[in-house]
This record gives structure tokens, C-alpha cells and sequence, in this order.
């Protein structure tokens, strides 16, 4: 029966126009993938997004602040995370992808946390 | 599931009975939950299939799986050719959505929402209280018909009865302001839903919502999904979505 239930939990992720806050497609490319590195600087635990403020920064020094959109906290909460799970000034590693709009903005889809432990932060690219 | 089923019973308890309910009956040859009148079961929370695992298992590709006869829409939405062009513009520019605009979903678009709902089963009234929106529906099975006087609202107004094991809800009262499930897809106030819940012996149950709207629909339009209880976390949450939207002033229209 269980995997039965996967089964169909498969074919449902598919074929199910799930509704989410909004479209993945309608803010981010899913074409372009983002790799960041740097310092949690924010951290918004709300509805309808989580968003995680990160300043990354290159050889050369300069800094660049990168806003990382993520699930709402009642799905990050089934999924392993807690509200404190992240601190300021954490080092962290994200991946995910960039804005449709230009800014400095990403669709986050997984963490990599300062002890090397790695959470899914929001759904993957359409 | 023990300790789920507790929790259920204690919650019909304190809100419905305040005291002991009977244990549940299986009828011969039945292995449906049932509730103390005979009724399957729906008490609990329930979750559209393939939502709730997010992050279990490290989610689940494309590509896995095979077709089920239970599941799809049933064919595409059946639109006036006249108004084809407006679902299209509305799907182009995802700020039209209303659920971006943190607008409760609808029925039946809410049963798929990425986040689970709770329904309370007594013999008189049934709630389904969804975390989408902090909507709710007080469903009565008295069999009275809908009132005469309804102004239009986002979830409509519910009446419910029982088809064998069936549960049956019909729905109308719908504000124009709402989508069916699938972009850009607007209705009228002359919106009529009938939902039907079947429990299934694997703890599921399939859903199935028949929209008819004469204004922009040329046939009904049939909706499925399958709701399953969620791994872990068996409660409903707040989720407030005007608490910090700034999707609206990020999204690109597609046109």
C-alpha cells in the first residue's frame, strides 16, 4: 500500500495544478540557475514567503545582497525547519534561480547550512 | 494513527458532544472508518496528493510514476470561444491571479491549495476549515435548500447530504472574483459546484468537483484530486498571506 500511495503521490505531483501563492514562472527563470556563498544579513519568517537577506562577496571584495524568496513557513515547518533554525550571520550556501525582473532577487530551492546539513528552502523550477 | 484518531475523537468531543463518542463502526464487509451514525469518516486533515511530501524525500522528478484514472482535470475547461481570449490574458499576468492578491481561493480551487484543511463530521453540520486563506465552511446536512437571499462570496454557500457513502456537497452564492483551478480561469455568480468526498479504504479520499457556470462554460467541467492525510504534523496552521506579499511587485507579465 505504501507504494501504492507513492505511486500516486507521483502522478498527482504531475498531473495536479497545485495552487501555490503564485506562479513560479511568473518571477523567476527557471533557465537560469544561481549559486550564492555568503552571510545571512535578514531573515523574514512570514507569509506568503520566507525570505532570507544574504550578502555575498567576490575576490575583489565587493559585496553583493541577494534577497532568496523560499516557501511559506507552514510548508518549511513540515519539512524540517523551525523559525530559529538560522541565524544571523550564519554562513550559508544556496542554490535556486534568478529573477525574471532584474533584481537582485532568487527563487531559493535548497540550503546548505553551516554545518553542512542541507534543507529544501522553496519548490523546484517549473 | 492511533494517537490521530484520538485527537479526532477529542475534537468532536469538545466541539460537538462534550462527552464520550461512541468507538467507530465497521460495517460488514466495509473497511471505511466510520463515525458513530454509520457515515464514513472524514474527520481529520487532509492534504491534495503529491503536496504534502515536500522535502520527505527529497521530492519526488518528473518522470517517475504512471497515469491514474483518478487525478487530472477532466479535459480542458469548457469555454465559450468568445471568452478563450480573456482566460488567456488572464493567465498571461500572473498578478490577475486573486491568490496572489492573498484573495481566498474558492471552491473548488482551495481543496488543491499547497497547504492541508480540516474537516469536523457530525451529523448535522460538517466544517472544513482550510489553512489557504483562513477559510472555512459551516456545511449543513438538513437536507434545507440554500437560502434566497445570498450575496455572492469567495467560498459560496454550502449544503450537504449523503449519498450512500458519498458525501455531497452543493455549493453556489460565488462572487465573480475567484478562479477554478488552471490560470487565468474567471467564472460568473452563476457558478454552481457540486463536490463529492469518497472515502477510500486506504485512508484517501477522492475528490471530485463539477463546475457549471452557463455564463462561461458551454458544458460542466469536472475537477479531481486525491487528499490523503499529511505525514506528520496532523494540524492546521495560521497563515496570514497579507502579512508580507511582494510578489505582486516583482512578477513579469508572460505577454
Amino acid at each position: 500500500m505504501k507504494r501504492l500511495s507513492v505511486t500516486l503521490t507521483l502522478v498527482c505531483l504531475l498531473s495536479i495544478p497545485v495552487l501555490a501563492h503564485h506562479s513560479f514562472a511568473a518571477e523567476y527563470d527557471g533557465k537560469k540557475p544561481v549559486s550564492i556563498s555568503g552571510v545571512v544579513t535578514k531573515i523574514e519568517w512570514t507569509n506568503p514567503h520566507v525570505y532570507l537577506t544574504v550578502d555575498s562577496s567576490n575576490e575583489s571584495g565587493r559585496v553583493t545582497t541577494m534577497v532568496v524568496e523560499g516557501h511559506p513557513p507552514n510548508i518549511l515547518r513540515r519539512t524540517g525547519w523551525t523559525r530559529d533554525i538560522l541565524k544571523i550571520n550564519d554562513a550559508v550556501s544556496i542554490t535556486g534561480w534568478a529573477s525574471k525582473d532584474g533584481s537582485n532577487r532568487m527563487a531559493g530551492r535548497e540550503v546548505t547550512f553551516p554545518d553542512g546539513k542541507k534543507l529544501f528552502l522553496g519548490p523546484p523550477a517549473e | 494513527m492511533k494517537l490521530i484518531r484520538a485527537t479526532v475523537f477529542a475534537v468532536v468531543s469538545l466541539t460537538a458532544y462534550g462527552q464520550t463518542p461512541a468507538p467507530a463502526k465497521t460495517e460488514k464487509g466495509s473497511t471505511l472508518p466510520r463515525s458513530f451514525d454509520g457515515k464514513p469518516d472524514l474527520t481529520g486533515i487532509w492534504q491534495a496528493f503529491g503536496v504534502a511530501l515536500f522535502g520527505e524525500t527529497g521530492e519526488l522528478r518528473p518522470g517517475q510514476g504512471t497515469r491514474s484514472s483518478w487525478g487530472p482535470p477532466v479535459g480542458p475547461a469548457p469555454y465559450r470561444t468568445e471568452l478563450e481570449g480573456k482566460v488567456a490574458e488572464l493567465a498571461s499576468d500572473n498578478r490577475r491571479d486573486p491568490n496572489v492578491r492573498c484573495k481566498m481561493a474558492g471552491v473548488p480551487r482551495i481543496t488543491g491549495s499547497v497547504v492541508p484543511l480540516e474537516i469536523i463530521q457530525t451529523p448535522k453540520k460538517v466544517a472544513i476549515l482550510y489553512e489557504s486563506g483562513h477559510a472555512f465552511r459551516s456545511i449543513p446536512v438538513d437536507g434545507k435548500p440554500h437560502p434566497s437571499d445570498l450575496d455572492p462570496s469567495y467560498m459560496g454557500h454550502s449544503t450537504g447530504r449523503w449519498e450512500g457513502d458519498t458525501f455531497v456537497v452543493d455549493v453556489v452564492g460565488f462572487n465573480n472574483i475567484t478562479w477554478l483551478p488552471g490560470a487565468g480561469h474567471f467564472h460568473s455568480e452563476a457558478l454552481h459546484v457540486v463536490e463529492r468526498y469518497t472515502l477510500q479504504p486506504d485512508s484517501t479520499i477522492y475528490y471530485e468537483a463539477t463546475m457549471e457556470d452557463p455564463v462561461v462554460f458551454t458544458k460542466p467541467w469536472a475537477y479531481r484530486l486525491i487528499l490523503r492525510h499529511p505525514p506528520r504534523d496532523e494540524r492546521i496552521m495560521e497563515s496570514d498571506c497579507t502579512e508580507n506579499n511582494q510578489d505582486l511587485e516583482h512578477i513579469v507579465p508572460s505577454r
